[in-house]
């Protein structure tokens, strides 16, 4: 059946809830408001007001006691609104999530998901449009999903719910109206496993969330001038799946990262550094990144579609490869 | 108040095991067999046996780093604290988490954080777990006056209030956040008590060196939320004997004051009160501590002859 991402994530969360009623919802206007995006409409109806909740504007006490209640069996997934007010909770997330099994040892588990809304939206501004996945990917002990279809959106926050492990599970807010076919049956798409949304022989893309369609425009447009692109989309950041990407780099030898994230300190800079540390041998060329320009996204939507990557600066990244 | 003689001298038994294992530790740091820092709780003994006093099968807790000896108040071996204390392998997390995570699930204990407040909301979550199951139990949220500044505080309050969870906030008011004394801290006099009004929770002011005292005032507050009223705010007033660290020498505050306050010994005056009422006798005292000294040294033996763990075993319990 034809479905929205905005559907697919909702559709997770119910049968999850309807699989376990340990499974919780809580978070800024998901009750009755069904979240700003409509994402979690239909919960409240269903299963009352004991298993969703609204909370305060509070994302440290979401955090926090999404840490307490996981804690103690319950498996919160829990909604923060827009990624930017992660940052809100930076401590909690960084320090407390991250490390807490670490810090207390084997008895401790985290079985919660932290879902936030990201990436720009036409005119959102500075400060309601940032990807800020590589933030948190430098935190040990997390596990960041970011999804780039319906299709993998449902199957990884199934999994997200389902792990022991904090997931941080990051939704493009350009995605949520995009459809794509989703089975009537259950199924569940495991976390750390990259996907190859497009095969090709000539180079490698790693793109993440909106990128990976933006990508594969990119690579319809140089197919047509005759360069072979192979699309990967690792889906969970952390962990990363090296396999996927590093068996693809042997074919190919050329790499280029996608991100919506600031070129500074991003996820490609990441991806760059490990690529060359561990495949050097294999490189025909630099690992080259295509991101955000590193100012405040702008306001105005011309420039901020000036900012952000598009499939022309993708095309002219690859170009410069051969 | 009328008590058993079994109940007070638990209290007591608390109460000098949780000083021996801070002075415990504080000898172990001065021997360098303790990493990092360490945060005295000495004089503030009190306030954990009272409200601990109150406890019943099923709460949780949310613990501080002063006294982490709380950890053994709630039943963690004195072998897995001394252990996780020194950064060995028999410690609960193997000494990955250390001093300011002695804990165990088993035990009720949540965890706690060293950056403080950031686990106040930690205790909320768990009620929600205690609502679920619709029991009587209780979340005890362990914080400072220092951290009460921290905006994590606010919001957990604020959330346990709206949701209404059985939540005791127990402001630990030793009077100083480091170096800063709570005057200059907080714009009120009380930082625990005085701020229950704002979230709609009743509070309660008990002198912190005075075990009976604290264990009064929390069973009321307990004994309410318990019932279903919603969380509430316990407000202990001591005073941090030494300072913040080991090695803190406080030339910030007046020695004077800090020599009256340590007359005001929790230990000794649950001691006095014991014997004066004749609910014990000097030997069975002499017992008791005895037989902490005793044990406490046979598990800093164990500790200090325990591994610690190796480098591949670092990035064991990251993922579950």
């Amino acid at each position: 059946m034809l479905k929205t991402y905005a559907q697919a994530i909702g559709d997770a969360m119910k049968e999850e809830m309807r699989n376990d009623d340990n499974v919780i919802v809580f978070g800024e206007d998901v009750a009755e408001f069904g979240n700003i995006f409509g994402i979690t409409r239909g919960i409240l109806e269903e299963f009352g007001p004991d298993r969703i909740k609204n909370t305060p504007i509070s994302e440290t006490a979401i955090v926090g006691s999404a840490i307490g209640a996981a804690t103690v069996g319950l498996r919160p997934c829990i909604e923060l609104m827009y990624a930017d007010f992660a940052l809100v909770a930076f401590s909690e997330i960084y320090h407390s999530i991250g490390k807490w099994r670490f810090l207390h040892g084997p008895e401790y588990k985290l079985p919660l998901v932290i879902r936030m809304a990201m990436g720009s939206s036409f005119g959102a501004g500075a400060e309601h449009s940032n990807c800020v996945e590589s933030l948190f990917m430098h935190a040990p002990g997390l596990t960041i999903v970011s999804p780039s279809s319906a299709y993998d959106a449902k199957g990884l926050l199934k999994s997200a719910i389902r792990s022991d492990n904090p997931v941080l599970f990051f939704e493009h807010k350009q995605l949520y109206q995009t459809k794509e076919e989703i089975p009537e049956e259950e199924y569940t798409i495991p976390l750390g496993v990259a996907d190859i949304k497009r095969e090709g022989t000539d180079v490698t893309i790693i793109a993440v969330s909106l990128m990976v369609k933006k990508a594969l425009e990119a690579a319809e447009i140089l197919a047509e001038k005759g360069i072979s692109v192979e699309v990967i989309d690792p889906r969970t950041l952390a962990p990363f799946d090296k396999d996927t990407v590093f068996e693809s780099i042997r074919k190919t030898h050329r790499v280029v990262v996608v991100e919506e994230s600031h070129k500074t300190g991003g996820i490609g800079a990441e991806l760059a550094a490990m690529i060359q540390e561990e495949m050097y041998d294999e490189l025909d060329g630099p690992v080259v990144r295509v991101a955000s320009l590193d100012v405040p996204l702008p306001y105005n939507i011309e420039m901020e579609l000036h900012s952000i990557p598009n499939a022309e600066k993708i095309v002219t990244a690859v170009e410069s490869l051969f | 108040m009328t008590y058993s003689k079994d109940f007070l001298v638990k209290v007591y038994r608390d109460l000098a095991e949780l000083r021996m294992f801070e002075e415990k530790l504080v000898e172990a740091y001065a021997q360098g067999k303790v990493p990092g820092h360490i945060h005295s709780g000495m004089g503030e003994e009190a306030v954990y046996a009272g409200t601990l006093a109150t406890t019943k099968d099923g709460d949780y807790y949310k613990i501080t780093h002063r006294p982490v000896g709380a950890a053994v108040t709630l039943g963690v071996s004195y072998e897995t604290a001394f252990s996780e204390a020194m950064g060995k392998s028999t410690g609960n997390s193997g000494g990955r988490g250390g001093i300011n995570h002695i804990s165990e699930l088993s035990k009720g204990m949540l965890g706690f954080s060293g950056s403080l407040g950031c686990d106040a909301a930690v205790g909320p979550g768990a009620a929600l777990k205690i609502k679920k199951d619709k029991t009587d139990n209780i979340v005890y949220v362990y914080y400072g006056d220092g951290t009460s500044s921290r905006g994590p505080i606010h919001e957990a309050m604020n959330l346990a209030a709206v949701w209404k969870l059985p939540v005791l906030f127990i402001c630990q008011n030793n009077q100083f956040g480091i170096s800063t004394h709570i005057s200059r801290g907080s714009s009120v006099e009380n930082p625990g008590a005085d701020r229950a009004a704002g979230y709609g929770m009743p509070s309660k002011i008990v002198d912190g060196t005075d075990a009976l005292a604290v264990y009064e005032a929390t069973k009321e507050l307990v004994d309410d939320i318990r019932k279903g009223n919603g969380p509430a705010i316990l407000e202990a007033k001591a005073y941090r004997w030494r300072g913040h660290f080991e090695g803190d020498q406080t030339p910030y505050r007046d020695a004077k004051i800090t020599e009256e306050w340590m007359k005001k010994d929790c230990v000794k005056i649950m001691e006095k009160y014991l014997l004066d009422k004749k609910v014990v006798t000097e030997d069975e005292i002499k017992a008791i501590n005895d037989e902490l000294n005793d044990e406490m040294n046979k598990a800093i033996e164990f500790a200090d002859n325990s591994p610690a763990i190796t480098a591949d075993e670092i990035y064991d319990n990251i993922y579950a």
